[in-house]
């Protein structure tokens, strides 16, 4: 047999050692110590562990290479390769003297950092570390890497893609689970299981954490969700917490694993707590009992994901639409500004009205759509779990968002154009998503469904030429308007039939361009998706914020007893006022059925007010830090009102008068921040008016802030943007844990005369200087002002800064002074 | 192994202090606001620990840790553990669930998102509090200084990542530190309990050894934070 750990996994079973850090203590490391400068340092203790499992009856052995990270490495005088290069070679020699057959993994954990969102490695740092250690590790002659003790689903994706474009090795992947099934991070295992399946690893599972007995309902979860090799490396038990020993013996955990084996598991070892004992014990079993007969391929649903959510295609599920720019105008400006809190609240509209899956699409003509994108998904991972569906026309996009994307996500898409299908199936392939396939081609969209079906069905052959399963092609047979080509409808519905029931794939189906030039379009969407629905549809693309296109999902789902004992369609609308007065009039405008989720139905109230009373209301409703009437008022007030007018006269003054009370003492911050809130809404309403009647928007001058680099407490930078965008400054938010160049470049590029940098750590103050320093170094004609927690006047000056804002309030303040 | 803390409530009157409230009572809608934030913190905290205990030393530059190279450095953590033999390292958080709810709150709410960060911060401390409890209960016949955190005094924050690492906190607990030394999950905290067989004198939390000190807002005002 080759010596090869693809070849070695056709075996009835395989038998990977135990803990390596326990061998190490008990030979008298000190707690503390570096374990991976012992490969160097010691090397015959490291080969002397290795032979003791490799006679225990180890077929693959890990390298002393866990921590072999450049952070973790950082301060023991050691380089990466230099440990790689010792830890294998220590292996490889035990190997040589004990079993040559046997095969050494890079055993590779994680970095010790955690990710963005949560922390501050960026998905990009993480992988050029893994590049590394995986470079040096195959150098070295490692036959296969091992990722290990993984709990952030990101940073296995970064590890992964590391290895399998830096190496030829083979790549195993097991992650920790808690006694809850899912990791610190929150990944379940579903997610975890559908994500490293479609990167293509050749085996995974679990390791440490729990002992064999408590790991049971996690390793029968993950045995549902793959057919690839299962690998399980348990704890011996659960540790004493006092004396930190292990309360399972080496028997007793043979017989545990002997117990998991009904699950079809395929590798097994130990992890904290085991010794050469408990693999000769587990050696033994499987030689004894064997192992043959518990595997059995198993059909693994359609589904997508987020690392903490899975979302399964068994039933219809509702993609969110509303994050494409295409005929919004709103949309459209706030990607030309960036402002990203912008589509993130789109986001969590759409979510709140019931979608599951969200399209993202910011392609516009102007902006850089790579980065946009990239950005857009890292940014809506970051507060949601709904998993996404990347949409665009350009393939390097769709490549950069598939790259950085966490979990298994939805790509739109590819249609029966032979450049498409090339360009855009490997990259589906590679990252293992699930994709739309248009039904059409280099002639159009056929006017049939036949020929649609036949489309759909070559999209298919292709997509599984290239190894993407079936269950993660969707086809799209694609709505086309009824009031110019009636006759098509129900092509199109019949085609939904057809490639649901003949080809057994999901289909996908944006539904509100059949009623495109006609009359009252949601009765007419919301009976199409009805129809569509009971054709076969399984995820309808729809706006999910207007009440009777959700509801016609529902209300589907409770009808085709689906939705069981109607408990989401209860849930949904339990709560709903009983009369409903039906009012034709209020239907059809667009502007209120866009703003579903808050309750703001206080308009018609106030409709009636004269202005003047108004705008003393909106005063007030400030003040009092009422959104909702802010926001209603400011809409009533613009009706007669110019929208400086309402600034100047209403806004400000109440925003000033709340800045008053809040330095007196009778307010406090969090009211402050309340008004601040209201005023914040009212703007929004003005912005909306201003584009929507093409007006240029209301701006007293542009103002860059910052929380610097390595800092990630940002809410009080955004506090301070909040009270600066109600003074009607312009505010480009560069975030948190930003870079000083990244603050230089915002200044030049947008011209601006004050910046803001905010920094909470008394570690982080060093990069506030330094910031500063590059902005003067660039002679950039612009004040800088800055705050924080720990931050006084005179360190301040020591650095350089213009101005120190001891609060939101004052930062305010400076910004009168400097651009009026 | 997993080890919980449950917190059933939290301190609100000193959310409220954090928020900076001075000592008016808000308003109903405030306090309504207040509830929501707490339910949603209590839902989302999932609090963990992991301690050990070591047989210290006094060392030149600081305080050794016995049985491991780690050095505790500088004057204040000398003061500190002065007359104790052992001391207690732990490090507690309330992981990471409810930094996804403050980044959301950030986008569509600030005033929330405020709100919830103070009640977060209570929580944390709370489950230090709790913790002290716990190891009272472990160590009996000693007495405890109160949690000396990293960072503060001269106790160098730098020594985050070492301290993280000795607690094994990353694969314990799920804490690990940036490479500007803030814990992540924000959440949490990191700090060394003096034990004693006899009564630990001196060395009361006070603003002397406090980096804020400077800089205090209750200190401006006259008073100090330690309740």
């Amino acid at each position: 047999m080759d010596k090869n750990f693809r070849e070695l996994l056709k075996k009835e079973y395989v038998v990977f050692d135990g803990a390596m850090g326990t061998m190490l203590q008990a030979a008298g490391m000190k707690m503390g110590e570096t374990p991976e400068v012992l490969s160097i340092t010691q090397p015959q203790l490291l080969v002397g562990i290795h032979e003791k499992y490799l006679r225990a009856g180890a077929d693959v052995i890990y390298a002393n290479t866990f921590g072999a990270n450049r952070y973790k490495l950082e301060e023991c005088g050691k380089s990466v390769d230099e440990i790689v290069k010792a830890s294998i070679k220590n292996a490889k020699q035990a190997c040589e003297n004990v079993n040559p057959q046997a095969l050494v993994a890079l055993d590779v954990g994680p970095i010790g950092q955690l990710l963005e969102p949560t922390g501050t490695l960026s998905f990009e740092e993480a992988y050029d570390m893994y590049r590394e250690i995986v470079e040096a590790g195959s150098a070295a002659g490692a036959d296969l890497v091992v990722f290990e003790t993984m709990t952030d689903l990101l940073e296995c994706k970064a590890a992964v893609l590391a290895a399998k474009e830096h190496s030829d090795l083979p790549v195993a992947v097991t992650m920790t689970f808690e006694i809850n099934q899912r990791t610190f991070t929150g990944c379940c295992i579903e997610s975890m299981a559908l994500t490293l399946s479609g990167l293509g690893v050749d085996a995974l599972g679990v390791n440490c954490s729990l002992g064999p007995a408590e790991l049971e309902p996690v390793v029968a979860k993950l045995s549902e969700w793959t057919n690839l090799p299962i690998i399980v490396k348990p704890n011996a038990g659960l540790p004493d917490p006092v004396t930190n020993e292990y309360n399972v013996s080496p028997e007793e955990f043979a017989q545990m694993m002997k117990n998991l084996r009904k699950y079809g598991i395929k590798v097994f070892g130990g992890c904290c707590g085991t010794t050469p004992d408990f693999i000769r014990c587990v050696s033994e079993m499987l030689h004894t009992d064997g192992n043959a007969g518990f595997w059995h391929e198993k059909e693994i649903p359609a589904a997508v994901c987020s690392p903490t959510k899975a979302v399964t295609i068994t039933e219809p599920r509702i993609i969110g639409e509303r994050i494409n720019p295409t005929g919004k105008k709103l949309f459209k400006e706030a990607l030309l500004r960036g402002d990203m809190d912008y589509i993130l609240n789109q986001a969590l509209e759409q979510i709140g009205a019931g979608a599951d899956i969200l399209d993202v699409n910011v392609g516009l003509p102007g902006i850089d759509e790579k980065e946009m994108m990239i950005s857009a998904v890292k940014s809506i991972q970051a507060i949601v779990d709904v998993p996404l569906q990347v949409d665009s026309t350009i393939p390097e996009v769709l490549d950069a968002a598939l790259r950085v994307y966490n979990g298994k996500p939805i790509v739109n898409s590819v249609n029966g154009e032979e450049k498409s299908l090339k360009a855009v199936l490997p990259l589906v392939k590679k990252y293992g998503a699930a994709v739309v396939g248009l039904t059409l081609d280099e002639n159009g969209i056929p006017p049939k469904a036949e020929d649609r079906f036949k489309i759909a069905q070559r999209i298919l052959e292709r997509a599984q030429a290239i190894g993407i399963p079936k269950e993660n092609v969707y086809i799209d047979c694609l709505t086309l308007t009824a009031s110019a080509e009636q006759e098509g409808v129900m092509e199109t519905l019949n085609a939904v039939y057809r490639v649901k029931h003949e080809l057994g794939l999901k289909t996908v189906l944006g539904v509100s361009n059949i009623s495109f030039g006609l009359p009252n379009r949601v009765l007419v969407n919301h009976i199409f998706l009805t129809m569509a629905l009971q054709n076969g549809l399984d995820l309808p693309i729809i706006n999910p914020n207007i009440p009777e296109m959700t509801g016609a999902v529902r209300a589907y789902k409770l009808l085709a007893n689906i939705d069981k004992n109607s408990v989401d369609y209860i849930k949904a609308y339990a709560n709903m006022p009983k009369v409903e007065k039906i009012n034709p009039a209020a239907k059809p405008a667009a502007g209120s059925t866009g703003a579903a989720g808050s309750a703001a139905p206080a308009g018609a109230q106030t409709a009636a007010v004269p202005a003047g009373d108004c705008k003393e209301q909106l005063f007030h409703a400030v003040y009092a830090g009422l959104k909702n009437e802010g926001a209603n008022l400011t809409r009533e007030l613009l009706k007669d009102n110019d929208s400086m007018v309402i600034v100047n006269e209403v806004l400000i003054p109440a925003l000033d008068k709340i800045g008053e009370d809040f330095e007196k003492g009778t307010l406090f911050l969090p009211q402050l921040i309340m008004a601040a809130s209201v005023a914040q809404a009212a703007f929004e309403v003005i912005r909306e008016h201003m584009v929507q009647s093409n007006a240029a928007p209301v701006s007293k001058g542009k103002i860059v802030i910052a929380t610097v680099k390595g800092d990630i407490h940002d809410i009080g930078k955004n506090i301070v943007k909040v009270l600066l965008e109600n003074y009607g400054y312009d505010v480009i938010d560069l975030g948190k844990d930003v870079e000083y160049q990244a603050v230089v470049d915002a200044v030049r590029e947008n011209d601006v005369k004050l910046v803001g940098l905010s920094a909470l750590m008394t570690t982080t103050l060093v990069s506030m200087k330094k910031t500063i320093e590059l902005l003067h170094e660039n002679e950039l004609d612009c004040k800088i002002m800055v705050g924080g927690a720990v931050l006084t006047p005179e360190y301040a000056k020591e650095i350089h800064a213009d101005f120190y804002a001891k609060d939101a309030k004052e930062s305010v303040d400076i910004a009168k002074r400097v651009l009026g | 192994m997993e080890r919980l803390i449950q917190l059933d409530n939290l301190n609100r009157q000193e959310a409220l202090r954090y928020l900076g409230s001075g000592g008016q009572t808000p308003d109903d809608a405030f306090m309504a606001l207040m509830k929501d934030c707490e339910k949603t913190v209590l839902a989302q905290a999932r609090p963990r620990y992991v301690y050990r205990i070591f047989d210290i030393r006094e060392c030149e530059e600081g305080v050794c840790a016995e049985g491991t190279d780690f050095i505790l450095r500088g004057n204040s953590i000398k003061k500190h553990l002065k007359g104790c033999e052992k001391a207690a390292f732990f490090a507690a958080t309330i992981s990471d669930g409810i930094d996804r709810q403050l980044r959301i709150a950030q986008v569509s709410d600030i005033t929330k998102a405020f709100v919830m960060d103070s009640l977060a911060s209570v929580a944390v401390e709370q489950v230090c509090d709790k913790f002290e409890q716990i190891l009272k209960e472990q160590t009996q016949g000693y007495y405890q200084t109160f949690r000396f955190g990293l960072g503060y005094g001269d106790l160098p924050i730098e020594q985050q990542k070492d301290f993280v690492a000795l607690l094994n906190a990353p694969k314990q607990i799920g804490l690990s530190v940036s490479s500007s030394f803030m814990l992540i999950p924000t959440k949490s905290v990191t700090a060394v309990i003096g034990l004693s067989k006899e009564p630990v004198k001196g060395v009361a939390r006070g603003c002397q050894t406090c980096n804020m000190r400077e800089k205090c807002q209750y200190r401006i005002k006259g008073g100090h934070c330690n309740g």
